[in-house]
C-alpha cells in the first residue's frame, strides 16, 4: 500500500525539481553597478532574485542560468559567468 | 405527516431532490427529463428550497459544475438522459474515480440514431463501467424514495460513490401515479447530516492538490479502492433499504427483489425498470395457468448483485432475460451478459436473452405471458441442450399486416 | 506599497518546476499568484504548467494554495461550481482562479468559458496564449496566428487568430484586460483590478512567447514580449464596465517585422504574408481607437 488514502489527492508536501542543476552559466550582480531599479527580480521566471533592504542578491538554487536579468539590466550589472562541470 | 399525491416520475424525481437538501444543482434540460429542471428552479424561485442551481449551457458543463461544487464540499444533485449523459461522460468519468458522492436521476431514453425520444435502458447502461452505482426504478414511488436513499448511500465513509437512479423516459417520467411524499422532518431524520469530505476537499484552509499527475502503481492502487467501495455497497444498499423501511414503512428489497420464486419454479423472467409491473402481471395469469413461473426484478446493476442473482436463479431450468437494449457484438441485451456472468458455472439453467421495447415500444402483459411460455419450453429441454447457446428472442407487438 | 514589494509577496508556486529555460508562462503564474494570495484555488488545466509540475505528482502537490487539474474542456465550468459552493458556505473572499493555456480557453474549453461568463460568475480567469498547444508538441490552436509554423500547420497556419479578448468583451462581463510580462507593473496591476472584481467574471489575456515553441533565445524572453506591444501585434488594453482603454500606448509603433522576424515559428513568411498582417495589425489598433472613444464617452456613443 503505497498510499492511505483512497483518491489522488496530495496532501503530503511541495513537489519540486532541482532546477538548480540545469544552469551552465551564473549570473552574478555586480553591486557596485546595480541602481536598485529590480527590472531584474520583475522578470525573473523562477523567482530567484530576492530584494532585503533595497540591496539585490540571486538565490541560485532554482535558477535555470536562463539570462533574461543579465539580457534586461539597464545597466550591464549582471554577467552570465560560465562554470566549470562539476 | 406525509401525503399523498398523484405525480409524474419527473415531479418524484424533483420532491426527491428538494427533500434531500442539496446545495447546489446543475442540470440542462433535455426530453424526457426537462420538468424536473423545471420544477426545481420553480422551488428555488418560489423560496421553498434553499439551494443554488446553475444555469448551464449543456450537460458536460452540469457535471463539471457539479465536480467543482462537490470538491468545496457541497451536497449536489443533476438530472439528465441519453445524449445529455453521453455528452457528459467525459467529466462523468471522473465524479466517481475522485469518489465525488454526487445523486443523479437519469430519465432513460435510446441513444440517437436514429432520431428518437423515447424509452430504453441503452444510454446509462452504456455508461456502467464509469465507476458511477446504478439503480432502476420500477414506479414513481420508487424513484422518490430510492433518491432518498441514494443521498445516503452515497455519503456513506464505506462508499463515497456517485450515484444514478434511473428510470424509464415517459413511461415514468411523463405517467402520473399515486406517490406517498414523506415530510420534511422524517427526510431530515434520515438524512441528519450534511456532506462533509475528509477524503478529499478543495479548501484554502487546507491546501492540498487535488487530481495530481499519479504514477501507475499508485493509479492501480485507487482503483482497487474504488472497486472495493462498490463491493461494500452492496451491504450498504440492504442497510439503507431497512432503515428506509424503519422510518417510512416502505421497503424496496435490496439489490434484486424475487416475485413468486419458489422451490418448485420452472422458469423466471428477469426484468428492469417499469417493464417489471406488466411482467408481474404476465406471472400471475400463467400462474393461473397452472404454470410454476416467477420474475426477478433487478434493482441495483451497480455494483452488481451477482450472488443474489445467482441465489435466486441457479437450479432454475430456465431463466429468460428482458432487454431493453441491445449489446453490439454479443447478439444480446446488456442484462443478459450480467446475468450470465453471474451464473457462470452453473449447469442445468437454460439462459434466453430477449430483447424488447427499443425505441419506447410497450411490452406488454401479453408479450411477457408469450417470453415466459417460450422459456418454459426452452426449460423442458434436456440438460445438455439447456447449456447450448440459445437464440436471441426480439419480442415485438404483433403488428397489422405482418410479421414483427 | 511599490511594485517591488508586491512583487516580493511570497511565491505560491512551487520553486522547483519543469519549465523551459526563460519560460514567460512560468513568469506570469508566479506574479499572478503573488498578488491573488493564499485566500484562494487554482485551477491548472492539462497543458504546459500541468505538465510541468504545478498540481503536483503523486501525493504532493506544486503549490502552496489548494490546486486541481479540471479537464481541458471545462475549467470554467469547475470554477462556476467551486464559486458557488464557496458562496453558499461564506467564503465569498476566496478567489476561485484558473491559469489555462490558450488550447483550454479558445478551442476544447472554450464553451464553458463563455456559459460562464454568460452567467457572470464571478472567477478570475487568466488564459496564458502560447499560440498553440505547446506542451504537447506545439500543435496548432485557434489561438495561433495566420502564417505560423506549428507541428500541425507545418507551411504555415491559413486562419487568423481568434480574438479572444474581444470576444470575452462583448460577454459583457466586468472586467477583461490583455497583458504581457514585459509590462509588469501594467499585469500587476490589472490582476489587481481583476481581484478586486466582486461584480462577475474577470478575464485576463497574457501573450506568452514561447522559447521552444516559437524558436528565440530564451534571455530574449521579455525582449521579445516587448516587440509584440511595441509593434502594436499585441495591444495591452482593459475594458472596465464596458469602458475601452489603452493602458500602454503605442503611438509609435515599430515594424512588425521586428517582431515576426526574430521568432523561428514565421520563417517562412513571405513579404506579403508579412503587409497582410501588418494591415490586420493596423485594423485592429484602430478599431480599440474606435472602442475607446465610444465607450468612454456615452453622448457621443448616443449620437452615432
Amino acid at each position: 500500500m503505497r498510499s492511505e488514502y483512497i483518491v489522488p489527492i496530495g496532501p503530503d508536501g511541495i513537489y519540486e525539481i532541482k532546477t538548480g542543476t540545469w544552469r551552465t552559466t551564473d549570473p552574478r550582480i555586480d553591486q557596485d553597478v546595480c541602481i536598485r531599479c529590480g527590472v531584474c527580480l520583475m522578470h525573473c521566471p523562477v523567482g530567484a532574485v530576492k530584494r532585503e533592504e533595497g540591496r539585490f542578491t540571486i538565490d541560485l538554487e532554482y535558477c535555470k542560468g536562463c539570462g533574461i536579468c543579465a539580457h534586461e539590466c539597464p545597466k550591464g550589472a549582471i554577467t552570465m559567468e560560465g562554470r566549470l562541470s562539476a | 405527516m406525509s401525503h399523498v399525491e398523484v405525480m409524474n416520475g419527473n415531479r418524484a424525481a424533483g420532491i426527491a431532490a428538494c427533500l434531500a437538501r442539496p446545495d447546489v444543482i446543475a442540470a440542462y434540460p433535455i426530453t424526457p427529463q426537462s420538468s424536473v429542471v423545471e420544477f426545481i428552479s420553480r422551488m428555488i424561485a418560489e423560496g421553498k428550497l434553499d439551494a443554488k442551481i446553475c444555469e448551464v449551457e449543456s450537460e458536460h458543463s452540469a457535471m463539471s459544475v457539479l465536480e467543482g461544487a462537490s470538491l468545496a464540499g457541497a451536497r449536489t444533485f443533476s438530472a439528465t438522459s441519453s445524449q445529455g449523459l453521453a455528452l457528459m461522460y467525459e467529466p462523468y468519468f471522473r465524479a466517481s474515480t475522485l469518489r465525488l458522492p454526487i445523486v443523479m436521476a437519469i430519465a432513460n431514453r435510446e441513444m440517437i440514431s436514429p432520431q428518437t425520444l423515447w424509452a430504453s435502458a441503452q444510454d446509462s447502461l452504456s455508461v456502467r463501467d464509469a465507476g458511477w452505482m446504478q439503480f432502476y426504478a420500477e414506479d414513481n414511488q420508487e424513484i422518490l424514495d430510492t433518491l432518498l436513499q441514494a443521498f445516503r448511500i452515497a455519503e456513506d465513509s464505506r462508499v463515497l460513490l456517485p450515484i444514478n437512479v434511473c428510470y424509464d423516459g415517459f413511461y415514468l417520467s411523463h405517467m402520473s401515479e399515486r406517490v406517498v411524499v414523506p415530510d420534511a422532518e422524517e427526510v431530515d431524520a434520515f438524512l441528519p447530516d450534511g456532506y462533509d469530505p475528509e477524503h478529499i476537499v478543495l479548501d484554502p484552509d487546507r491546501p492540498m492538490a487535488v487530481d495530481p499527475l499519479t504514477n501507475g502503481d499508485l493509479l492501480t492502487e485507487y482503483r482497487a479502492k474504488h472497486l472495493a467501495a462498490q463491493q461494500a455497497a452492496l451491504q450498504v444498499i440492504e442497510e439503507v433499504d431497512a432503515a428506509f423501511s424503519n422510518a417510512f414503512g416502505r421497503s424496496w428489497d435490496g439489490a434484486v427483489e424475487p416475485y413468486r420464486i419458489d422451490e418448485g419454479c420452472q422458469a423466471i423472467v428477469v426484468t428492469l425498470g417499469s417493464m417489471t409491473g406488466a411482467g408481474r402481471e404476465a406471472v400471475d395469469r400463467l400462474r393461473d395457468d397452472g404454470e410454476a413461473v416467477g420474475l426477478l426484478k433487478i434493482r441495483a446493476v451497480r455494483p452488481f448483485p451477482a450472488r443474489e442473482v445467482r441465489e435466486q436463479l441457479a437450479g432454475v431450468p430456465a431463466v429468460g432475460v428482458v432487454d431493453r437494449n441491445v449489446s453490439f457484438g454479443w447478439n444480446t441485451g446488456i442484462i443478459y451478459q450480467e446475468v450470465s456472468s453471474a451464473l457462470y458455472g452453473v449447469q442445468g439453467t437454460a439462459r434466453i436473452p430477449i430483447i424488447s421495447g427499443l425505441g419506447g415500444e410497450d411490452i406488454t402483459v401479453e408479450m411477457f405471458e408469450d417470453a415466459l411460455r417460450k422459456i418454459l419450453v426452452a426449460g423442458r429441454l434436456s440438460s445438455e441442450r439447456r447449456d447450448e447457446t440459445p437464440e436471441t428472442i426480439w419480442l415485438r407487438q404483433e403488428k397489422e399486416g405482418g410479421a414483427a | 506599497m511599490n511594485i517591488l514589494e508586491k512583487l516580493s509577496a511570497p511565491d505560491m508556486i512551487s520553486p522547483g518546476i519543469s519549465a523551459c529555460v526563460g519560460c514567460n508562462v512560468e513568469l506570469t503564474l508566479r506574479t499572478v499568484m503573488r498578488i491573488v494570495g493564499e485566500n484562494s484555488v487554482l485551477a491548472i488545466p492539462p497543458g504546459c504548467m500541468g505538465g510541468v509540475g504545478v498540481v503536483g505528482w503523486d501525493k504532493l502537490s506544486g503549490a502552496r494554495v489548494p490546486v486541481f487539474f479540471p479537464l481541458l474542456t471545462n475549467t470554467a465550468s469547475m470554477l462556476s461550481g467551486l464559486r458557488l459552493a464557496y458562496d453558499r458556505q461564506g467564503k465569498t473572499d476566496t478567489h476561485v482562479v484558473a491559469f489555462a493555456g490558450d488550447g483550454a480557453s479558445v478551442d476544447a474549453g472554450f464553451q464553458a468559458l463563455s456559459g460562464a461568463a454568460e452567467r457572470n460568475d464571478r472567477i478570475l480567469y487568466v488564459c496564458y496564449d502560447n499560440e498553440g498547444y505547446m506542451n504537447t508538441g506545439y500543435q496548432r490552436s485557434a489561438a495561433t496566428p495566420k502564417g505560423a509554423w506549428t507541428s500541425t500547420t507545418p507551411h504555415g497556419k491559413l486562419q487568423v487568430k481568434k480574438d479572444t479578448p474581444r470576444i470575452m468583451a462583448d460577454h459583457r462581463i466586468p472586467y477583461v484586460a490583455t497583458c504581457s510580462p514585459a509590462y509588469i507593473a501594467d499585469l500587476v496591476a490589472k490582476v489587481e483590478k481583476a481581484k478586486a472584481n466582486r461584480d462577475g467574471f474577470s478575464y485576463l489575456h497574457v501573450l506568452t512567447p514561447c522559447v521552444s515553441g516559437w524558436g528565440f533565445p530564451p534571455e530574449q524572453s521579455i525582449e521579445i514580449c516587448r516587440a509584440s506591444v511595441q509593434t502594436r501585434y499585441f495591444p495591452l488594453y482593459e475594458v472596465d464596465h464596458g469602458q475601452y482603454r489603452i493602458t500602454v500606448d503605442v503611438p509609435k509603433p515599430r515594424p512588425l517585422k521586428e517582431y515576426v522576424g526574430r521568432l523561428k515559428k514565421f520563417r517562412q513568411t513571405t513579404d506579403s504574408d508579412l503587409a497582410e498582417m501588418q494591415t490586420l495589425v493596423e485594423r485592429q489598433w484602430h478599431e480599440l481607437i474606435a472602442l475607446e472613444r465610444a465607450t468612454q464617452d456615452p453622448e457621443m456613443a448616443r449620437a452615432g
